[in-house]
């Protein structure tokens, strides 16, 4: 009942007004002595009323503020002006109790008085700064998130601005968050060569419906002038009216990836071109024995038409000539074998070489070659890998050559079967002492019992397009290692391949 | 009824086996071709003197195989390699397998047949040998217990006098069973005899 006690209806009005508000009103002199205080008010600080008439505004505040409150009074009523009035701020208040509070703080200087009296409007806040907290809390959790993620996280506006990139973003490509954000992708990150292809998938994208994803790839540029490949999935983000606001998109840093594929499709090449070598030589080795039969015929009938004329007794006056043409002959058929022997050491020429190695991780690597083969061919396949097998003395390319060949052989006879029976079982032992066994064995259709003697010959071959050299090479290494390898029909049905390799240890 | 010596050929090969018996024709060294090791092993007599000229790469049994099982059989026919290959681990170990000799194909005809008249003439003394140590052996086997007894005590170099002793007969029965062992064994002297136990591979002590 502060204000002044004239009872117009006026006043009364205004009264209820202030103290039906939720908000604390109160109304100081310009010496800072509160005047008026409502019902909110008391509510808020736990003072009635009769406690705080009087008294300066001051001990509403903390320490801090009230000390400051008398120079900010002063200056405004020296200099007039104003550094809250009409704005407003946060600021902490205190209750009776001591607790302190915030508020938001309203001051308004009552119209014509003088000297000049003030209206203070304190709105308590606390309830929204503990929103606006728990609002912060998440908002740092969710970019915590953002910043572990090993992916690449972007969000575009939908004219390409980088509107959000993670850590991992920055990492790759080498910039600032600061130095990313707001600026056109395309312009930071891009280069040149794969501008059209992203400007084409973020179109594909804009074209369809929210959550549909697209999968696509290309090239970044790191500051430091490298490429990253960048595998993507990508998602167009639309307002609640379907508009387009932009692009989401997860990337996964491939490159490594992508090195080591083309290193494993590399080292596939290198066995692909021993196996040719090998492929050659045995080919050679075939050619020759095939030659050198019908040359060692050629001799002999030769030398023996030479000897029946000459026992016959020279008696004609062309046998001279004639005993000469028979000895040439017989010394060109020997002259064409001396240049097969030649050429096939030639081609032979490739030496073993020994190195350590762990028999199961061959094999390993040979099944991961051969792994799209594989898939592709639904087979199972599986390892029954010996756990105490010893590293040994071994020749990883031309003993993978000889587990590709077989494992290959392998998988195109199980082609052959129904999908449930293409089991591939890829079986590696040791004996205890001087000897490693790989088994390959398949449940195909086996070999038929009139091959069994000849599938190591070269050029016999039960595929259409086979060259008949795969198992010929594959023994004449493992013979070349002091090795066997040899066809049992398994068990089951189906082919059993059984590779024994001499256990050398190293020079330990 | 003896048997003739032959040369005999094992080659998968017709062009090869028919230009090899025609070329051992014309040097005069009767030859008999098979073109598998199992169609050579049907035949083959331990008696049948001769040589074996082998292809090593075969389809069914190898040459290796085929010698393999000549050295099981306990045969003594020397083999001649011959190999379209020419792979040296393969000569290798045929030769330590007992092989006469190896030649990569195609060959000189006075190579083969030298290698031939070599391996002929080896089989021969190989199965002279082999027969006079039979024939040693049967008329070993025909004396009496005594009479062996007799045969070991003379070529230990005792006396008659002492052989009596020894056996517990007279002298003169000694003398008997003595003469009857020369006799038997076919030997002109105590020295020949002597050389007979040896071959025989008896009276080890001596």
């Amino acid at each position: 009942m502060a204000l002044n006690p004239e009872n117009s209806a006026v006043q009364r009005d205004l009264q209820a007004l202030l103290d039906a508000t939720v908000d604390a009103v109160v109304v100081i002199d310009a010496r800072g002595r509160i005047e008026s205080f409502n019902r909110a008010g008391e509510r808020l600080f736990g003072y009635s009323q009769g406690e705080v008439l009087g008294c300066n505004v001051s001990m509403l505040m903390t320490d801090i503020d009230r000390q400051a409150h008398d120079s900010y009074m002063e200056r405004y009523m020296g200099t007039g002006v104003a550094h809250i009035i009409g704005i407003g701020r946060e600021v902490d208040a205190r209750r009776k109790d001591g607790s302190v509070f915030p508020v938001f703080l309203s001051v308004g200087q009552v119209p014509g008085s003088d000297p000049p009296r003030f209206v203070g409007l304190l709105h308590d806040i606390t309830l929204r700064r503990e929103a606006m907290a728990s609002i912060r809390r998440e908002r740092d959790r969710a970019n915590l998130y953002l910043e572990i993620a090993q992916v690449f996280l972007l969000a575009l506006s939908a004219e390409r601005r980088v509107q959000l990139v993670n850590r991992k973003g920055c990492d790759v490509l080498g910039r600032r968050e600061m130095d990313i954000l707001g600026r056109d992708w395309l312009d930071v990150a891009v280069p040149e060569d794969q501008r059209d292809l992203v400007l084409a998938e973020l179109a594909a994208l804009a074209e369809r419906p929210m959550h549909e994803e697209r999968y696509f790839e290309h090239e970044v540029l790191a500051t430091d002038g490298r490429r990253r490949l960048i595998a993507w999935r990508c998602l167009a983000m639309r307002n609640a009216s379907g508009e387009l606001i932009g692009y989401f998109a997860s990337g996964e840093d491939v490159t490594d990836a992508r090195r080591d594929a083309e290193d494993a499709a590399l080292a596939q090449q290198r066995i692909t071109q021993v196996g040719r070598l090998a492929t050659m030589g045995e080919m050679a080795a075939g050619i020759a024995h095939e030659l050198n039969q019908p040359l060692a015929a050629i001799a002999n009938y030769a030398n023996a038409a030479l000897r029946m004329t000459a026992t016959d007794g020279v008696t004609a006056a062309g046998d001279e000539d004639l005993h000469l043409a028979l000895h040439q002959i017989s010394q060109q058929a020997l002259r064409a074998g001396e240049i097969i022997r030649r050429l096939r050491a030639l081609v032979q020429n490739r030496e073993t070489r020994l190195e350590l190695a762990n028999l199961n991780e061959l094999i390993v690597e040979v099944l991961s070659f051969l792994q799209s083969d594989i898939r592709h061919g639904e087979v199972r396949v599986i390892r029954e890998l010996g756990v105490d097998i010893p590293i040994a003395l071994l020749d990883k390319i031309q003993i993978q050559q000889i587990l590709l060949n077989l494992i290959r052989n392998a998988i195109e006879a199980l082609t052959e079967c129904p999908a449930p029976n293409r089991e591939l079982r890829v079986a590696s032992r040791y004996d205890g002492e001087s000897n490693l066994f790989i088994e390959i064995i398949d449940r195909g259709p086996g070999v038929p019992d009139e091959l069994i003697s000849r599938i190591f010959d070269p050029f016999c071959t039960t595929k259409a397009t086979g060259t008949g050299l795969g198992l010929a090479i594959s023994r004449t290494i493992a013979e070349a290692h002091q090795g066997r390898l040899f066809y049992e029909p398994a068990q089951e049905g189906g082919s059993r391949f059984i590779l024994q390799l001499p256990y050398r240890r190293g020079n330990a | 009824m003896a048997r003739q010596t032959t040369v005999f050929i094992v080659d998968d090969d017709d062009a090869v086996r028919g230009s090899l018996r025609l070329l051992l024709k014309s040097a005069g060294l009767p030859a008999v071709a098979h073109a598998s090791a199992q169609e050579f092993l049907d035949q083959w007599h331990p008696e049948q003197p001769g040589c074996l000229i082998l292809d090593v790469r075969m389809p069914g049994m190898s040459g290796l195989e085929l010698q393999s099982e000549l050295n099981r059989r306990g045969a003594i026919i020397p083999v001649i390699f011959i190999s379209g290959h020419g792979d040296i681990p393969m000569a290798v170990e045929a030769i330590q397998h007992g092989a006469f000799d190896f030649l990569p194909k195609p060959f000189g005809d006075k190579d083969l047949i030298d290698r031939v008249q070599r391996a002929l003439a080896a089989d021969a003394e190989n199965r002279k040998t082999r027969i006079e140590k039979e024939t040693l052996r049967s008329r070993y086997d025909s004396l009496t217990p005594r009479e062996q007894e007799v045969l070991t005590l003379v070529t230990q170099g005792k006396a008659n006098k002492v052989m009596a002793g020894d056996l517990g007969v007279s002298q003169r029965t000694v003398e008997i069973h003595r003469a009857r062992v020369m006799e038997k064994m076919g030997a002109h002297s105590l020295a020949q005899l002597v050389r007979m136990t040896i071959d025989l591979e008896i009276n080890r002590e001596i």
